[in-house]
């Protein structure tokens, strides 16, 4: 486990919409090791998503190489990104993105049916993955029958369903009450504890303390790499993190 | 492709299609129209050949008619009508002549006589004098009772074997093997019935009294009468030999010079195969090509609503994409929703079909004799594999497009 788990080289994303030319990363080196909690942050149009995209291989880099688990995934393409996507990387969205006609448990199994797995291990990995974020009790709820918070619980079972080497978040908790994002933060740094990687883009100082390491970016360069000594554990109590939240 | 990605991709469709009956419904008129077209050329056709083949049966695969007349229509009225007629006594040298046939036999008939059987008289039917030979062809095979013999040819005997249009006419509901007949005053016993030989192409057959040719001389005379040599070969595979040494016998008898064109015809069963080339051409172009109108047209609906799906559901393929689908799934999917969509409207054409095809039959006499109740099977099975094929044509512009959205871009869209 010596090789990291990601290497980024000198990695830049340039957009061409007609008139002008966006670069939204203009050169990101950095390494990321199994078993890491990153929290990325910066402001608006920083590149953060941008970034998250690339390293979730729903998007190429225009130029620079990405290494993921030794492999360069940097100028695969559509087809074999998919299977990557599909096998590797679980990936939380802001907007918790589950199809809106299908239950709670159809959701988590969609990743399982575009890798083959048989109807019935899917049922039953679907179930363990929404039990173990604690929706054990909802396995038949359309995401309309469930409270945001439950919703980017089944997304993140999703994304556990196909047992990752990475997990990514896009400011998981952005569309959360604090009380609900606080709870998914818990859950984020449960997961840590047991084992998995999790790279997560956020806004917010409280939420970026539950990470290992922070990530600042600007202007589409990294601005900072800094470790964070203390990251707030799972143990943290409810009020404690509440007081957290509103101090910061 | 696996088992699970092929599964999500009907259900999928099959709640595409579900979600949108109506729509669904109305996009796929076009292919229901090409389809109902297809099948009802396909369903005529098929009559139209069963009778054919039917009457090539009945008349003889391996038989030749020598005759004034050409039953393809090829030669030109005028030339034809301005033939002298085959005398009995031609017949007979080209009968005596003939080295390769298995056996030849005259045909002449008299029409307008008049007939009668007890209360009933008739001046429909044919009179034809033949020999007893004739009962060894399929057109002489008899239902009930026997043709007459050779004994009965030699002696002029007044016996009768009636054709099947007749029987029914003459003694209705009765049997008419024994029974007693009068034709032109002159009584004969009728000993046999044959088959059912007619067809929409000619009803001709079962219209005919056959009575042995002495007899026949002796009603009728033999001026003014053209004879037909009916020449069996004996087999397909010797018609070609048969009819060259026929054609030789026939020119020589007929004291043709050597350049002269041939003043007769020999005719063949196949001839009708002929005849119906025009109606079947006719069939197959309306159909094929008011199908294919229709299809063009369901096709150009297809697409369409296949893009408009596709458009409605990009958010759900940047989604299916995000968690690892690759473009053959998300093609596939729409694939099968445009072939189902296609699949509904043909189904839906193959019961109106069908429904037609019991109508038609029920409500138009004589249509009973050569059109199935149905469509056949095997066209029901081309139209399903075609309209199918139509819909994955239709299909395949929209679910490339599909297939190649950026899974952000789509996930954005909404
Ligand atoms: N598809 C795109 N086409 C053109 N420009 C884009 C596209 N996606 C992002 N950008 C541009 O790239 C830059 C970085 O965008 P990105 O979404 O990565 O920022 P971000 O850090 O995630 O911002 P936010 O915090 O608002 O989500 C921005 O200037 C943005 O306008
Ligand atoms: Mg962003």
């Amino acid at each position: 486990m010596d090789t990291p788990l990601i290497v980024l080289e000198k990695l830049t994303k340039v957009y061409s919409t007609g008139a002008e030319d966006v670069y939204a990363l203009r050169g990101i080196s950095l390494q990321i090791r199994a078993n890491e909690f990153v929290a990325i942050m910066g402001p608006s149009g920083s590149g953060k998503s941008t970034l998250l995209h690339i390293l979730g291989c729903l998007d190429s880099p225009t130029s620079g190489r990405y290494l993921f688990r030794g492999r360069d995934v940097s100028q695969l393409n559509d087809d074999e990104l998919a299977r990557i996507r599909n096998r590797e990387i679980g990936f939380v969205f802001q907007a918790f993105n589950l199809l809106p006609r299908a239950t709670a448990l159809k959701n988590v199994e969609l990743p399982l049916i575009y890798a083959g797995v048989p109807a019935e291990e899917r049922r039953q990995r679907a179930r363990a993955a929404l039990e173990a974020v604690g929706l054990g009790d909802r396995l038949s709820h359309r995401p309309n029958e469930l409270s945001g918070g439950q919703r980017q619980r089944v997304a993140i079972a999703r994304a556990l369903v196909i047992r990752p080497s990475l997990i990514l978040a896009d400011e998981p908790t952005g569309n959360l009450d604090t009380a609900s994002g606080q709870e998914i933060m818990r859950l984020f740094s449960e997961l840590w504890s047991q084992g998995n990687t999790i790279v997560l883009v956020t806004h917010e100082e409280y939420i970026a303390r539950y990470a290992q390491r922070i990530i600042r970016l600007r202007d589409g360069r990294v601005e900072s790499d800094t470790p964070n000594p203390e990251p707030l554990s799972v143990l943290v109590t409810a009020e404690d993190s509440h007081d957290i939240a509103g101090n910061s | 492709m696996t088992l699970p990605e092929i599964r999500e991709a009907v259900s999928v469709a099959l709640e595409a299609i579900r979600l949108n009956f109506f729509r669904s419904l109305l996009t796929t008129i076009g292919i229901a129209i090409g389809t109902l077209f297809v099948c009802l050329m396909a369903w005529l056709l098929y009559g139209l050949d069963t009778s054919l083949n039917r009457t090539i049966a009945s008349l003889g695969s391996d038989m030749l008619y020598a005759d004034k007349w050409d039953w393809t229509g090829r030669t030109r009225w005028t030339e034809v009508r301005s033939r002298k007629d085959i005398t009995y006594w031609q017949a007979r040298a080209v009968i005596e002549g003939l080295r390769t046939a298995e056996f030849a036999v005259p045909l002449v008939w008299a029409r307008g006589a008049r007939i009668s059987a007890g209360p009933i008289t008739t001046t429909d039917a044919v009179v034809t004098g033949t020999l007893s030979l004739y009962g060894k062809t399929p057109s002489g095979t008899t239902a009930a009772g026997r043709f007459f013999s050779l004994a009965e040819d030699r002696s002029a005997t007044p016996v009768a074997v009636l054709g099947y249009k007749v029987a029914q006419q003459l003694f209705p509901k009765q049997n008419p093997l024994g029974k007693l007949l009068h034709i032109a005053g002159i009584p004969f016993t009728v000993i046999g019935v044959v088959e059912q030989q007619g067809t929409i192409f000619s009803s001709f057959e079962d219209e005919q009294i056959f009575i042995p040719l002495p007899m026949f001389v002796r009603l009728f005379g033999l001026t003014k009468r053209s004879f037909v040599i009916a020449v069996k070969a004996g087999s397909e595979e010797r018609l070609e030999l048969v009819r060259h040494e026929l054609r030789g016998v026939m020119r020589r008898v007929r004291g043709l010079a050597p350049e002269a064109p041939d003043d007769f015809s020999i005719n063949e069963a196949q001839a009708f195969r002929e005849q119906i080339a025009g109606l079947r051409q006719a069939v197959w172009g309306t159909g094929i090509s008011m199908s294919m109108l229709s299809f063009v047209v369901g096709i150009i609906g297809i697409v369409n609503i296949m893009f408009v799906s596709v458009a409605e559901r990009t958010y759900e393929i940047g989604l299916r994409k995000a968690v690892g689908a690759r473009r053959r799934s998300i093609a596939l999917q729409f694939l099968i929703e445009s072939a189902l969509l296609c699949l509904v409207g043909a189904s839906a054409a193959l019961a109106i079909g069908n429904a037609i095809a019991l109508l038609v039959r029920a409500a138009i006499p004589g249509t009973g004799e050569f059109l199935t109740p149905y469509i056949p099977p095997h066209h029901m099975g081309i139209a399903l594999v075609v309209a199918s094929t139509a819909g994955i044509i239709a299909g395949w512009a929209p679910a490339m497009r599909a297939a190649r959205l950026h899974p952000i871009v789509a996930l954005r869209h909404e």
